[in-house]
């Protein structure tokens, strides 16, 4: 019933036919798929992912949570000293974020390409540090200061200060490179220095997005906070690990509940911190 | 009289005014005392009294002791190789597979295609505000229990932590799209799946994929410590390294994660790149 | 007997919010090229949605073919969408497809989700794609991503998708308000000329009455969501169009 047979149709004569298979370009795509497909394949064969079994450990899954970790210990992260840690873990966050921010500060101009006092020296130099801040993960961090430093919150938050640098610089140091730059060149041009070009000319158009990154990072490090103390470096992560390692089940649910709802308050403050200052621009 | 008067007006106007600015500095002032406060207790509770600095002795000694990191011990790196691709696996695999668990989560949670959005909106947001609020760390605490040590738990504790961040921003890309082929889909008679596969997803797929590729990059961060609580990977060399103090063998495992990053931090460059 | 009716229909967004249609009847007969003309804001847009549903009517009837539309379950919507062509202002093609791909769009009610899925679609259905291509002049389109083309082809890829569908009405939102005067009367012309060989009446929503007057058999004139003239378009005067125009904001 298509309109091929419509009476008008003039010279129904199909001039060619059409396939989907277009030649070179169809093959890479297929090329493409058979990769990804044979990477999943070898994933899953080397990492000896137990397909057929799958299904049966999330019956698994579900059995563990509610034996094992239900019901939640809840009278236990209500003791004064586990509530102690908790604000120690908040005051590690913050001071990691705070310190991590003010390295951020010269660290993301050195790492913008567009102001960078030397594209050949500082900007390399800055992106490798920055890079290497933010690849090291957090615990990886923390336990290395420990073994440095001991036990306690100092490692602790030095391992959040590098971490916090490194994720800040980067979103900082995109935000610089975005600015216009006719602003900064007006600033040149009146003969100020590197110094006051910086302060007059880049850091007013990148105040507020700042202020952004700032809540952003202190969000970030408040979570990775939470887990530092599991490697000895101070906070809450430190009950974690007491209660993982005596196979308190029903504790170790409670902390991570207490976590999850730290974690949610922390963040609620700080998307509201945000809109409030996005409004104020 | 009366110009006395308006006089008068007049100096308690400029009072009034000098006194709200004075008034107004004074509390940033205040603001800016309590929070000076409140960072000098807190760096006295977090670091000076809580710290031994008994046991780190003088800067010099500190400097001896991470000096035990310089220097590289070659001899591991042949045994480095496995635990690194292993890393690289459970990054790729835990990827895929929050990129396939994140799609329920992505359908819910975008406003103008949920199901019914009284319900199916907050179980979607509370879904992503899980994944991402759970650090990786206690994931795979967790998985470790379930399925005990090994990769697995590693794939399951990335996925988890995945969801959240590729199912937020892909649930915002789909809140972003232009509605017209929606639109023109709808009026050739299309059903909502149809919809879906030819007017929603070639909209926001390049959107999508770019997340993916940006989380696969930091999941091989991720990956790479996953092991310190025993679910495989490089961490779980960085761990027997650390605790048989072969602190030349704990630089050398660094080294291939930071090889590892950089590697990925490349190729999602170049496969970014080429996208746009 | 008329392929549609419509009766006293109404329309309104939201419960409190104005009403967008106070009443309109009208009929489109089997040949008609039928244009809904009248100043922005007079709803136009909001009646042609009706007639398949993008809008849903708060009351009047909508008789397409012997059945009220405004009265169906989802799945027979689908059924009387798949018989209406749309052509829109903005084309709304699928930007990242290719021209074949957004053509072939159009049997989307015919085809199945499997199918759907991975875009195999009957050979017959490729056939006539590559015939109606040929016939709006994009024979050398095939392959190129819809966004590769100029407003004119694109508005020529949307003609193909709807009479793709062996429309049995085409609903036509604007076709040519994005496009500029020479190619909005080459894409009319196409359109008129495709309707007439296959049959296909159409109900058109126009801005221009120019265009309206030259293309079109018979117009109702919109103001305020109020039909203020019905009938052939010969029976249409100056007067009637400045009082039909006469609230246009400039």
């Amino acid at each position: 019933m298509t309109a091929n047979a419509s009476p008008a149709s003039q010279a129904p004569a199909i001039p060619k036919r059409w396939s989907r298979y277009k030649h070179p370009e169809s093959l890479y795509s297929y090329a493409g798929w058979l990769i990804a497909f044979s990477v999943v394949v070898f994933s899953i064969e080397y990492l000896n992912i137990p397909l057929d079994r799958l299904f049966g450990m999330f019956g698994r899954m579900g059995e563990v949570i509610a034996q094992r970790y239900y019901p939640a210990d809840i009278d236990y992260i209500m003791d004064r000293d586990y509530l102690g840690y908790v604000i120690e873990t908040i005051q590690m966050a913050y001071l990691g974020a705070l310190f991590g921010l003010l390295i951020t500060i010269p660290l993301a101009w050195f790492a913008a390409y567009n102001m960078t006092p030397s594209k050949l020296f500082v900007y390399p130099g800055a992106r490798v540090f920055s890079m290497s801040c933010r690849a090291v993960h957090e615990t990886i961090w923390a336990i290395l200061f420990v073994s440095i430093l001991g036990y306690g919150m100092l490692p602790g938050v030095l391992a959040l200060t590098l971490f916090s640098a490194g994720f800040a610089a980067k979103l900082f140091a995109e935000e610089i490179e975005a600015i216009d730059m006719g602003q900064v060149e007006a600033m040149r041009a009146t003969g100020a220095n590197l110094f006051q070009v910086m302060v007059f000319g880049v850091f007013p158009q990148v105040r507020v997005a700042f202020t952004g990154i700032a809540i952003y990072t202190w969000d970030v490090a408040f979570r990775a906070a939470t887990v530092v103390g599991f490697f000895g470096a101070g906070g809450m992560g430190w009950y974690l690990k007491r209660s993982v390692l005596q196979i308190e089940t029903e504790r170790v649910a409670a902390i991570i509940l207490s976590i999850i709802v730290l974690v949610l308050i922390s963040e609620l403050l700080s998307a509201w911190a945000r809109n409030t200052v996005m409004k104020m621009k | 009289m009366d110009n006395a008067t308006g006089l008068h007006v007049m100096d308690m106007r400029t009072d009034e005014i000098l006194a709200r600015r004075t008034r107004r500095q004074r509390k940033t002032a205040l603001v800016g005392v309590i929070l000076l406060g409140l960072v000098i207790w807190s760096v006295d509770v977090t670091v000076v009294q809580d710290t031994d600095w008994e046991r780190i002795g003088s800067l010099g000694e500190v400097m001896e002791a991470a000096s035990q990191f310089a220097g590289i011990d070659f001899s591991l790196f042949p045994s480095l190789i496995g635990p690194t691709l292993e890393t690289l696996l459970i990054a790729c695999l835990g990827t895929a597979m929050g990129a396939v668990l994140c799609v329920p989560a992505t359908w819910f949670g975008a406003m103008n295609i949920t199901p019914f959005a009284p319900i199916t909106y907050p179980i979607a947001r509370l879904m992503m505000t899980l994944s991402r609020s759970v650090h990786e760390i206690v994931w795979a605490l967790f998985f470790v229990a379930v399925f005990g040590l090994g990769a697995m738990a590693g794939v399951f504790a990335i996925a988890m932590r995945s969801i959240g961040f590729i199912a937020k921003l892909s649930a915002e890309a789909i809140e972003d799209i232009d509605p017209g082929p929606v639109e023109a889909m709808r009026a050739t008679g299309a059903n909502t799946f149809q919809v879906m596969l030819y007017a929603i997803l070639p909209q926001v797929l390049p959107q999508v994929i770019g997340t993916v590729i940006f989380e696969w990059e930091i999941n091989i961060r991720r990956s790479a410590v996953l092991g310190l609580v025993g679910a495989g990977g490089l961490g779980l060399v960085f761990f027997r390294q650390m605790n048989t103090f072969n602190f030349h063998g704990v630089t050398s495992v660094i080294i291939a994660i930071l090889a590892i990053i950089f590697l990925g931090e490349a190729i999602s460059h170049a496969i970014r790149r080429r996208m746009i | 007997m008329a392929v549609l009716e419509v009766r006293e229909l109404r329309a309104r967004y939201s419960a409190r919010g104005p009403e967008i249609l106070k009443g309109i009847s009208f009929d489109v007969e089997g040949d008609d090229f039928f244009a809904i003309i009248g100043p922005s804001g007079a709803g136009k847009s909001t009646l042609i949605r009706c007639i398949n549903r993008l809008v849903n009517p708060t009351s009047g009837s909508i008789v397409f073919n012997g059945h009220d539309v405004t009265k169906m379950s989802s799945k027979d919507l689908r059924m009387v969408r798949r018989d209406i062509g749309m052509i829109f202002q903005e084309f709304n093609l699928i930007d990242r497809m290719s021209v074949m791909d957004n053509v072939l769009a159009g049997r989307l009610g015919y085809t199945g989700n499997l199918r759907t899925l991975f875009r195999m679609f009957p050979r017959k259905d490729i056939d006539h794609a590559l015939h109606l291509l040929d016939r709006v002049g994009l024979s050398d389109h095939v392959d190129k991503r819809a966004d590769e083309l100029s407003g004119g082809q694109r508005q020529r890829v949307g003609i193909a998708r709807a009479l793709m569908q062996d429309p049995k009405l085409m609903l036509l939102d604007e076709p040519t308000s994005a496009l500029d005067p020479k190619i909005s009367r080459e894409i009319m012309a196409l359109i008129k000329e495709m309707a007439q060989e296959l049959n296909v009446p159409c109900l058109c929503n126009i801005h221009d009455v120019k265009l309206a007057m030259e293309f079109c058999n018979k117009m109702i004139g919109l103001q305020d969501g109020m039909t203020m003239f019905a009938g052939p378009t010969e029976q249409m005067n100056e007067a009637k169009l400045d009082e039909i125009y006469a609230m246009e904001v400039l």
